[in-house]
């Protein structure tokens, strides 16, 4: 398996060399055996497809160059120039009035915002050589170029791919994968409360952050790390599947047959998917408050003779989390139980019945194996979903009750992503919120792709058809 | 036969039972909700109590929310509308394009694009809030500008979650293209005349999922709005009369905006249920 | 050294706009010079900026135009329109600026203002155990020279030093009356004098007695009464040199375990709002709830200061704990006539006038000597009771937002079990070492 892999791998690192040699080598045949215009384009962009015609593709890639260079002078170069240090102007006082320096903060984002458009210069220069090419190849063929206007069509047929995602990648692009480069960065500086933009300057520290994760000596995070990433599989192990089989269970119990009013039970159970969970868990979170609505009546009935610590003894909190999260989640996944057991083709279980099994076993025969193959992946985006599950912790608990023994801050509820937002909001410790950022992903990660490939119905994708 | 019968009667009768404890424990909270928010925080007291049902019912805590000039609730209320009007339409929008480019044509990077999505979507969103803020503030659109903020982000990223609405397509024929392209219908032609109109359950769940999530938002909105009350969400403006002390014997009050805030979302989800069991169902079998 | 430069430069101001307009002018050619003629440099830039301030206090009359944003704590944003609508009114040459509100409790400022300075609000109130915080993040400004006077001079010693940090002073207190006593319900407890009592009435009567343990500023009323200290020192940066801690130490079991036992009672609930209350008995709390109380007590509303209570070691201790303030800060500004008008609301805010109607309106209890003598004060009852109680507590000084939430975590693990009531006094010696050795990490 491993070997495989290893080879699998090296054969993509191989491919991946490959066209990167073929694509050096076509540039240079390009430049060698192109004419003038072509010659000219290696320089102005879109200068080629112009002359030869292509208006459209020409100015589209000329105006690209433009807005580069634009860019660059005009805005990218004073960030980028310093990115090395992150700025070295100390903010001062003149008199009264305060002068800020270098923002190390705009330096790197921008920054890191240059090196993308630099990338990006550089695809689109490669593009414009293969596009010269391609239109000399086909003029020396004798073939006739397409119009501007087919060009154009072709967005809406040939090419309407690149209509319908242009504005979707821009937005992920810019909203998600730029701040997340940034935030990787992040973890490589000193980022946090003492050093603070615009104010103060930060810089880079290289792996301080990633030892400090790993340093179980002293004022080191190391043991907190281990205990808040096991609570949080734990949880989310637990969270799935209590809420799974629970699910079912009320999933069969109303689809049985001699029920009545299957609408009206499903209608109150899926009250907690309608109602916004800011406003039902602070509830339910009040309710369970050492002097809550809950202990004061058993007090009151004499059921129990002092309260029941439901958010305060750490691991009575995280049960009643877990109890009060398949509140939440049960009817979520008796909807989709609901709608697959119907699937289930009837007389599979009348032959069952008829060889003398009993619910249970025709249960765990027919429907869980059935149930399972169906689900597996959704299984999988419900524990990765739960390691970051932040409403549920948050609003219940915010990751409370803390403890002497766990260091930054974490409590004995915290999952590794409300952690983080901790560090984040109230501390501004931003370099250590985003190594624990980085480990979330690396967690999610490996599951996924450990998980992933054990799957049942991954593996054998005929398999119950 | 009859013991099978009376088996199958028993049988019931104990279904019966879970399922009306059950329908009391899921009750519960929400008829708790409405109870306290009929608690009178003037003559009565307004923060927490250890019993459930009021001495005495008035509506003081509703005629407080929209008394406009003791806070701003109705106005978070209406910026919570705005927003989950603008995401609902902008997201499905793009996520129909997303899908129908991942589902129904092969371009190169096509692979590329969408395992490169999956890796992106393991990264915790919170990672990127401070980050996210300070794009925001380039653009003008924090604290006063926070609500096209927060419909420009949201929005934004949403091309990510297209799992449910491509895996819908996926199961309308591919055949179906072909005969029209033999036709000389072009791509986009397809899309809009054939595609969509055959989505309806499919654009109807993403909008509601999408309408229903600005609802909850607390985390992100907070931190782009912070300090400009008139630009709050319901969840943050009243978060707070829960969370921070200046806000003493606000708990009923929060009670009757939560009244409020569930009512709306509530009903919408109750009619189009069957379009989200839909969605759901679809995509937990797709994965 | 500065009042002899405002006197030389007093009698050179002339021609005041004129050299106004020089004054800036030099101001960035020096900005760009280099830092090593420092020393030089800081003469005349602080000579320009007293000569400016004096112009602006005589002849100024054009201020620019420009926005002012203030936050505080949502029940005084009626009040605090009120007033600057008076500041205008006073200061016509202030025309040009637009004024706004907004309702950022005293407890988010601070987050608010360290997320980002920029988009922060100019004028803040603050509760003081985030100054520290706030100046390391360069969101606080020096109060101005004649300001820093006049409230040193004003209000009352421990308020001032809640608005210093080292040597300097970076904030307007406006109320001091951040400290804590005892509410409670007379038809429950019958003699508010000691702790042992109040809890086995609370526990007779079936009702609760609410002490937040895990908060570090409510934690001290047991360490500090049993004789132990926890200080800080910091520079005029907002760094903390030194902690002067004596936790660990006989003194520090005797509070901890005592602590430990009043959490364990049936009666005990961690907490110190009165709004999250329920069946309340007794209530450790402040003045901000008094009209809470009121109303959640009635007829059978009264207040004390803290009860005493007896150690473990036999002796009887006086529980003590921290008087606080609330203060106003001024953000940084690149602009001096901007920064100009802010000294100048601010100072008016925090002023005997502005603190007693503030009184008046909300029943903060001022920080202002003048005003702390007044009728109204002197008769209000929780008042009273919390002066009663400050005579036992130590002015709050600064502190590292770490020890806070420290101090949450010694209270959680208290409350969750963690550390035991029947626990042996070397486990809770071990237990305040670990506190003693964390806390002075804090202070490099």
């Amino acid at each position: 398996m491993a070997k495989g892999a290893n080879n699998k791998k090296k054969n993509a690192a191989s491919l991946f060399f490959e066209a990167i040699g073929n694509g050096f080598k076509e540039i240079g045949v390009t430049f060698a055996e192109g004419d003038i215009k072509t010659k000219l384009s290696f320089l102005i962009f879109g200068l080629g497809p112009i002359l030869r015609g292509q208006i459209l593709i020409g100015v589209a890639l000329l105006l690209c160059e433009v807005l580069f260079f634009y860019f660059m002078a005009g805005f990218g170069w004073q960030y980028l120039s310093k990115f090395s240090t992150l700025g070295t102007v100390a903010t001062k006082k003149v008199g009264r009035k305060t002068v800020y320096g270098d923002n190390s903060f705009l330096i790197l984002l921008f920054g890191v915002l240059c090196i993308f458009a630099i990338i990006a210069f550089i695809a689109i220069w490669y593009i414009n050589v293969k596009e010269n090419r391609k239109e000399e190849l086909l003029l020396k063929a004798g073939k006739k170029l397409p119009s501007n206007k087919d060009v154009f069509m072709s967005l809406f047929d040939k090419n309407f791919h690149k209509t319908l995602l242009a504005l979707p990648v821009t937005g992920i692009f810019v909203f998600t994968v730029l701040p997340i480069v940034f935030m990787i960065l992040v973890a490589f500086t000193n980022y946090d409360k003492n050093h603070q933009s615009p104010s103060n300057l930060f810089t880079w520290v290289g792996l301080d952050n990633f030892k400090n994760l790993v340093s179980f000596s002293g004022a080191g995070i190391g043991p907190t790390f281990l205990q808040v990433l096991l609570w949080t599989l734990v949880w989310a192990l637990f969270a799935t599947f209590t809420n799974y089989f629970l699910g079912l269970a009320v999933a069969m119990l109303i689809n049985k047959k001699g029920i009545k009013f299957k609408k009206l039970w499903r209608t109150i159970l899926v009250l907690t998917i309608a109602v916004p969970q800011f406003v039902s868990l602070l509830y339910v979170m009040k309710m369970f408050a050492n002097d809550g609505l809950i202990n004061g009546y058993l007090i009151k009935w004499g059921i129990i003779k002092s309260y029941i610590p439901f958010w305060t003894d750490p691991m009575l909190a995280r049960i009643t989390i877990i109890v009060v999260n398949i509140w939440i989640g049960i009817p979520y996944m008796m909807l989709i139980a609901t709608g697959l057991l119907m699937n289930i083709p009837e007389d599979l279980y009348e032959s069952a019945r008829i060889d003398g099994a009993n619910p249970w076993q025709m249960f765990r025969s027919i429907t869980l194996p059935y149930m399972l193959f169906v689900t597996g992946p959704f299984l999988l985006t419900q524990f990765t979903g739960n390691l970051n599950n932040f409403n549920v912790i948050y609003l219940l608990t915010q990751g409370k009750p803390q403890s002497v023994n766990l260091a930054e801050k974490a409590g004995n509820t915290d999952l590794l992503i409300t952690w983080l937002y901790k560090m984040t909001v109230n501390d501004t410790n931003y370099r250590m919120a985003a190594v624990i950022g980085i480990m979330v992903f690396v967690v999610t990660a490996v599951i996924s792709l450990v998980v992933y490939n054990m799957l049942p119905s991954v593996k054998d994708e005929e398999g119950f058809q | 036969m009859k013991s099978y019968k009376t088996k199958r009667a028993i049988g019931n009768i104990i279904g019966y039972i879970i399922l009306i404890l059950i329908s009391i424990i899921w009750l519960f909270p929400f008829v708790g909700l409405v109870l306290q928010s009929f608690r009178s925080y003037a003559t009565e007291y307004g923060g927490m109590v250890d019993y459930l049902v009021p001495k005495q019912f008035s509506l003081d805590n509703y005629k407080f929310l929209f008394d406009t000039s003791q806070n701003n609730y109705l106005l978070w209320y209406k910026n919570t509308i705005v927003i989950a009007v603008f995401v609902s339409i902008f997201q499905t929008i793009i996520q129909l394009c997303v899908s129908y480019a991942l589902s129904r044509m092969r371009f190169a990077g096509r692979t590329f694009l969408m395992r490169f999505w999956l890796i992106l979507g393991m990264f915790p969103g919170f990672l990127t809030m401070i980050c996210l803020y300070f794009l925001l503030k380039q653009f003008g659109l924090t604290q006063a500008g926070a609500i096209p903020g927060l419909i420009l982000v949201t929005v934004a990223s949403c091309g990510m979650g297209y799992y449910v609405c491509k895996g819908y397509f996926d199961t309308i024929p591919k055949a179906l293209d072909e005969a029209a392209m033999i036709d000389g219908a072009t791509r986009a032609r397809i899309f809009f005349t054939m595609i969509i109109p055959m989505s309806k359950p499919i654009i109807i769940y993403t909008a509601l999922v999408a309408f229903m999530a600005p609802w909850c938002d607390y985390v992100f909105a907070s931190y782009v709005a912070f300090g400009h009350d008139t630009s709050y969400n319901v969840a943050v403006g009243m978060t707070r009369w829960v969370w921070t002390n200046d806000y003493q014997g606000y708990f009923t009050r929060f009670c009757a905006g939560g009244v409020l805030v569930a009512i709306p979302v509530t009903l919408l989800f109750m009619f189009l249920q069957k379009y989200y069991v839909e969605g759901v169902t679809g995509g937990a079998v797709k994965g | 050294m500065k009042k002899k430069l405002v006197s030389v430069l007093m009698t050179a101001a002339m021609g005041a706009t004129l050299l106004a307009g020089c004054g800036s002018a030099q101001e960035a050619a020096q900005t760009a010079q280099d830092t090593a003629e420092t020393v030089a440099e800081t003469a005349t830039e602080a000579a320009e900026v007293v000569e400016e301030a004096a112009e602006a206090a005589e002849e100024i009359t054009d201020y620019g135009t420009g926005d002012i944003k203030i936050w505080v704590a949502d029940n005084v944003v009626d009040f605090t329109n009120e007033q600057i609508k008076a500041f205008q009114d006073a200061h016509p040459e202030f025309s040009g600026y637009t004024f706004t509100v907004e309702a950022v409790g005293e407890g988010d400022a601070a987050g608010n203002m360290i997320t980002d300075v920029e988009a922060g609000a100019d004028i803040y109130a603050f509760a003081q155990d985030q100054i520290a915080r706030l100046v390391t993040a360069g969101a606080l400004e020096v109060v101005e020279d004649s300001n820093a006077e006049a409230v040193k001079a004003e209000n009352d010693a421990g308020a001032v030093g809640a608005a210093t940090v080292g040597g300097t002073l970076y904030a307007y207190p406006i109320t001091s009356d951040n400290g804590y006593f005892l509410y409670y319900d007379k038809s429950v407890v019958t003699d508010p004098s000691t702790l042992e009592g109040i809890i086995a009435d609370c526990e007779a009567a079936g009702k609760n007695f609410y002490f937040e343990i895990n908060s570090g500023w409510y934690q001290t009323a047991f360490f500090f009464g049993a004789g132990a200290e926890l200080t800080y020192d910091t520079d005029d940066s907002g760094n903390f040199t030194k902690c002067n801690s004596t936790y660990a130490s006989d003194a520090g079991v005797v509070a901890l375990k005592k602590i430990a036992e009043v959490a364990s009672s049936k009666a005990f609930q961690n907490g110190s709002a009165i709004s999250n209350a329920t069946n309340v008995g007794a209530i450790v709390d402040g003045t901000w709830d008094a009209q809470a109380a009121k109303d959640l007590f009635g007829d059978n509303y009264a207040c004390a200061k803290l009860p005493t209570f007896e150690g473990a070691d036999g002796k009887t201790y006086q529980m003590s704990g921290f008087g606080g303030f609330k203060l106003l800060g001024v953000k940084p500004q690149e602009d001096d006539l901007k920064l100009a008008v802010c000294d100048a609301l601010a100072a008016f805010l925090s002023s005997e006038e502005v603190q007693l109607a503030r009184y008046n309106a909300v029943g903060w209890g001022p920080s202002n000597l003048n005003a702390q003598k007044s009728d109204a004060v002197q008769a209000d009852e929780a008042l009273s009771a919390l002066a009663d109680q400050l005579q036992y507590t130590i002015p709050q000084g600064q502190y590292p937002g770490d020890y806070w939430s420290l101090a949450t975590s010694l209270g959680d693990s208290i409350i969750s079990g963690e550390i035991k009531a029947d626990a042996s006094d070397d486990d809770f010696m071990k237990a305040l070492t670990d506190f003693q050795t964390t806390c002075e990490s804090y202070a490099k």
